[in-house]
């Protein structure tokens, strides 16, 4: 199934094109977990702090279950 | 005080051109610290003060010379402890609130007031024509400033510099905005920091107060040098570890919240008539890293640097230099605004710097102005030929400047959103809590953050208690009430002891209540613990809301505008969410022995505030 991946901040050193204006597209089979997606994306776990899928929060062990979600990664990230 | 402290204040009273050195006690520096805990000691005095001279502190005006502005740094501020350069400063009353004025700010004024001798300054009264104040090793002056005022933040600061042939000096002023008397006027420091919020530039300005220039080569004693120099290391370590302040603030600045607040549905947006900005990449600090910054500018002894040295080299705004823009500033220009213009919203974070405004309340007034607009509730006379329409970046750069000198619309806009939407007869248009714009995080989308801006002391602010760390950075559930109250409490006397230390706040990404322990404990020979830290911390909140309860602010005051209570968010992540405050302040009054929003007579007594 199909699914965008928006990553930000130092993640996209490795995905200098890839912004929320430009998500990437990928095809996943079903039952992919993000701890898989992240995996194929060749992030460390440890790297991806925050993960939202639609906008809401999810952890790595989840299921991606619908087509078309939004998958947003971040790693640690603070501001005020 | 032997350590820590510089053990002298400087009151200054303009009226009478004099001023004396004083000294504050151990046993109260015990049980406030320093920095805004000294500071609201020292108000509360001041209230009973003026009480005794029959002087209603409820009516009184903020721009009076009675109202009292005290500048504070702590025990940490100026030592080799990260991110220290920084103070506070409080007046009685503000002139956009009505309530107590309150701002911190970074640059390096707080720890070169320490080097110069001093711990802070307590400022009344009104000078008969526009003076300054250096205060060089010890030795304070008071000038004349009549060739000043009128000259912007950058041009006062280095003429002063120059002058006084102290390259390095720190400088606090204020620009032509204060000296139009807007309320929602900063005092700048080292040209491009401000104290922001309140209106502080304002009371300084009532004051013919033009700048303080401090320097020196004073050094605060530490008590226990040995464990110190060990903790400053661990601590340092310590913000070297972690993410987000070893990489994502010196990379991106604050300015990275810009995507991660919007993804999560949550970034206030045509004045907080969304929380999903479709074009918010365009204003974010992975663009603006990438395309207008020119370096990281960090303030007295910051090893972090979230600061931005920035420039515009296309488009209608180009500037060779600037500083900044950051994550709030960004959003209230550029982002409540939807003009999602990087340039646009340089230039006018630009023009609050050099004009001295904040550009929260700036921001989102002419967001709030652009509703007024699209709801047709501005007359064309008043327009004057502004199109001001939501995404017009003329219009935001045009009434940030017009708004320093009360130039058409430009007036209302620097009277704050409040009475500029009291006056355009819709009032619940201004997204203020107690006269106060509130940042950018719309709390419909993590609720905890709606307590606090709802319970805030000084109204509207993110910075008193930032439970955003948890909600969104953190793992804490943002749509539920349950035990907000709790965290909102926590937040916000940590954050008193933050304030009253004096650093940066955003080392509480790393460091937490048992390293300010470590930090305090060695500078002044203290032995306190994060539980006593917490309970000084929350001495703090209580004095400074019974300071605000003598202005009849109370409860009722206590809440948060009813688009955020009513209107359910119409789209994105956090659809369908308002924010259930009764519940949340219920359990939050219950928590700090609050009756209506006033500290129970058990809880004075407790704090030992009676
Ligand atoms: S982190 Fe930013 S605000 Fe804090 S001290 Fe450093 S430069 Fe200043």
């Amino acid at each position: 199934m199909k699914i965008f991946v928006k990553v930000f901040a130092s993640l996209r050193k490795k995905y200098p094109s890839v912004s929320d204006l430009n998500p990437l597209e990928m095809e996943i089979d079903k039952g992919t977990t993000l701890a898989q997606l992240i995996a194929r994306l060749n992030f460390n776990q440890e790297e991806v702090k925050i993960i939202l899928v639609n906008g809401l929060r999810a952890s790595v062990d989840d299921i991606i279950n619908e087509e078309s979600s939004i998958i947003s990664l971040f790693p640690a990230v603070g501001g005020g | 005080m032997e350590f820590g402290y510089m053990n002298k204040w400087l009151k200054v009273n303009l009226t009478l051109k004099e001023f004396k050195d004083f000294s504050i006690s151990e046993d109260i520096l015990r049980q406030f610290v320093g920095g805004k805990g000294i500071a609201v000691h020292l108000l509360w005095k001041y209230v009973s003060k003026l009480e005794e001279k029959g002087i209603n502190v409820k009516d009184f005006d903020a721009l009076s010379s009675e109202n009292m502005l005290i500048f504070a740094t702590g025990p940490v501020t100026g030592t080799r402890s990260p991110n220290s350069g920084r103070h506070h400063v409080m007046a009685l009353k503000s002139p956009l609130t009505g309530s107590i004025g309150s701002g911190n700010s970074g640059g390096r004024w707080g720890a070169k007031l320490k080097f110069a001798g001093y711990d802070g300054i307590v400022v009344i009264g009104k000078a008969e024509n526009p003076v300054y104040i250096s205060i060089i090793d010890g030795s304070v002056e008071i000038h004349d400033a009549t060739k000043l005022w009128g000259k912007n933040s950058v041009e006062t600061s280095s003429h002063l510099r120059n002058k006084h042939d102290k390259k390095r000096a720190g400088v606090s002023c204020i620009g032509p905005a204060a000296e139009n008397l807007v309320p929602l006027a900063v005092i700048m420091n080292e040209e491009h920091r401000a104290t922001g919020r309140t209106g502080l530039g304002a009371v300084m300005a009532s004051k013919n107060l033009k700048a303080i220039i401090v320097e020196g080569n004073n050094k605060p004693i530490i008590a226990k040098p040995d464990e110190f120099d060990l903790k400053v290391k661990e601590h340092v370590e310590k913000l070297k570890e972690h993410h987000t302040t070893a990489e994502s603030l010196p990379n991106y600045g604050t300015a990275i919240l810009v995507n991660i607040i919007n993804q999560n549905g949550m970034l206030p947006t045509r004045n907080w008539q969304t929380g999903v900005n479709p074009e918010a990449e365009k204003i974010s600090g992975e663009t603006l890293t990438e395309e207008y910054l020119i370096n990281k500018h960090p303030c007295w002894g910051c090893v972090v640097a979230c600061g931005r040295k920035t420039k515009v080299d296309k488009g209608n705004y180009k500037i060779t230099y600037t500083e900044g823009p950051e994550y709030e500033s960004i959003w209230a220009l550029g982002g409540s605004t939807a003009i999602n213009d990087m340039g646009a919203v340089i230039r006018a974070n630009h023009y609050c710097d050099i004009f001295g405004m904040d550009t929260i309340s700036v921001g989102s007034s002419i967001a709030a102005a652009m509703e007024l607009n699209e709801k047709g509730m501005i007359p064309e006379e008043d327009l004057q030929g502004i199109d001001l329409r939501f995404g017009n970046a003329d219009a935001v750069v045009e009434l940030t400047w017009m708004a320093a000198f009360r130039q058409g619309l430009g007036f209302w806009i620097g009277e704050g959103s409040r009475k500029m939407c009291q006056h355009y007869g819709a009032p619940d248009l201004s997204m203020s809590v107690k006269g106060l714009e509130m940042p950018a995080y719309d709390p419909r989308g993590a609720k905890g953050i709606g307590l606090n801006y709802a319970t805030g002391n000084r109204g509207g602010c993110h910075v008193t208690g930032y439970t955003i760390a948890a909600e969104i950075l953190g793992d804490v559930d943002r749509f539920t009430t349950e035990g907000k109250a709790e965290l909102v409490k926590i937040f916000q006397d940590f954050t008193s002891i933050v304030n009253s230390s004096v650093n940066c706040l955003f080392l509480t990404f790393a460091l937490g209540l048992d390293e300010y322990a470590e930090m305090i404990c060695p500078v002044t020979g203290w032995d306190v613990d994060s539980d006593e830290l917490l309970t000084i911390g929350e001495r703090i909140t209580n004095l400074e809301r019974m300071i605000i309860n003598k202005f009849g602010i109370t409860g009722k005051d206590d809440t948060l505008p009813k688009r955020l209570l009513e209107e359910k968010m119409p789209e994105g992540p956090s659809k369908g969410q308002t924010v259930d405050l009764d519940t949340m302040k219920e359990e939050y009054y219950e928590l700090r022995g609050w009756v209506n929003g006033i500290p129970s007579e058990e809880k004075i007594i407790e704090l030992g505030l009676k």
